[in-house]
C-alpha cells in the first residue's frame, strides 16, 4: 500500500510503496519518515498549482528528452490529444488517455493517466515504429 | 443488417482517421453504424463499460477507442484499421 514519507532534512514529500533510500534532492541516506496523508496535504497546500496545456506539453517534452521515445512530431495529432487530456482532467479529474475509456475502478483507471506506462503495451513493445495507445509518444528514430 | 456500434471519442485521432472509412462503408454497403461518443456522454460511456467483459479481452484488456461492436454477435474490432478490414468485419456481422 502506498504511503506518504517526508525527508527530515530538506522536507521533500514522497508518495509510494517504499521510502527512497537516498533523498534525490539533498542526497541524505535513510532520511524519509512516514507521515499521515493529512500532514502531507498540509505541507503541500502552499505549493498548490494548476498546469496549463502548454505547460503540460513542455513537461512531456522534458520527460521524453532522455528516453528512447519522443513526443509525436505530428503537431496536429498532439494538439488534438492534448485537448482530450485537458477535457478529461476538467470533466473527470485526471489526465486520462483520450483513446481509452475509464472503467470506474480507481486503481485500474490510474493506469490510463497520461503519460501511462506504454512501454509494456502491444502497440509499443518490440516494435520499431512503436507508439503509445493514443500516439502521443512514438519510439525515437535511430 | 444487424446493429453495429462504433464507440469513439471526440479527441481521439484514431477515431477521426476511421470516420471517412465508416462514411464510405455506409455509402457503399448496406451497413449503418450507431456512432456513440464515450468521453463526453456518460450514457454512452456506461453502455461501453457494460460490454467490458466482452470487449476488453479482444482489445488488449482495455476499453479502447475506436471500438466497433456488434451486440448480437458479440464480435469486436478495435483500433485504427484499413478500410478493407473494417468492411470485412462489418459484412461478417450479417
Amino acid at each position: 500500500m502506498k504511503k506518504f514519507y517526508r525527508c527530515y532534512v530538506c522536507g521533500d514529500i514522497h508518495f509510494g510503496v517504499k521510502a527512497p533510500e537516498v533523498c534525490p534532492t539533498c542526497l541524505v541516506k535513510n532520511a524519509y519518515v512516514e507521515i499521515s496523508s493529512d500532514e502531507a496535504e498540509r505541507t503541500m497546500e502552499p505549493f498548490k498549482t494548476t498546469m496549463s496545456k502548454s505547460e503540460f506539453r513542455r513537461a512531456i517534452g522534458k520527460f521524453a528528452e532522455k528516453n528512447e521515445f519522443e513526443v509525436n512530431p505530428d503537431e496536429a495529432k498532439v494538439a488534438t490529444l492534448l485537448d482530450g487530456v485537458e477535457e478529461n482532467e476538467k470533466n473527470h479529474g485526471f489526465k486520462y488517455c483520450p483513446c481509452r475509456l475509464q472503467t470506474k475502478d480507481f486503481n485500474e483507471d490510474l493506469k490510463l493517466v497520461c503519460p501511462c506506462n506504454f512501454i509494456i503495451h502491444e502497440t509499443y513493445k518490440g516494435k520499431e515504429d512503436g507508439e503509445c495507445w493514443c500516439g502521443l509518444f512514438v519510439r525515437r528514430k535511430k | 443488417m444487424r446493429k453495429v456500434i462504433m464507440f469513439h471519442a471526440r479527441e481521439c485521432p484514431h477515431c477521426k482517421a476511421m470516420m471517412p472509412h465508416v462514411d464510405r462503408l455506409e455509402k457503399e454497403e448496406n451497413v449503418k453504424f450507431e456512432r456513440l461518443e464515450v468521453w463526453h456522454d456518460e450514457k454512452n460511456a456506461d453502455l461501453m463499460r457494460s460490454y467490458r467483459p466482452v470487449i476488453a479481452p479482444k482489445c488488449g484488456g482495455q476499453l479502447r477507442t475506436p471500438t466497433f461492436f456488434c451486440p448480437e454477435t458479440s464480435d469486436v474490432l478495435c483500433g485504427e484499421v484499413p478500410y478493407d478490414k473494417l468492411k470485412e468485419w462489418a459484412l461478417k456481422q450479417g
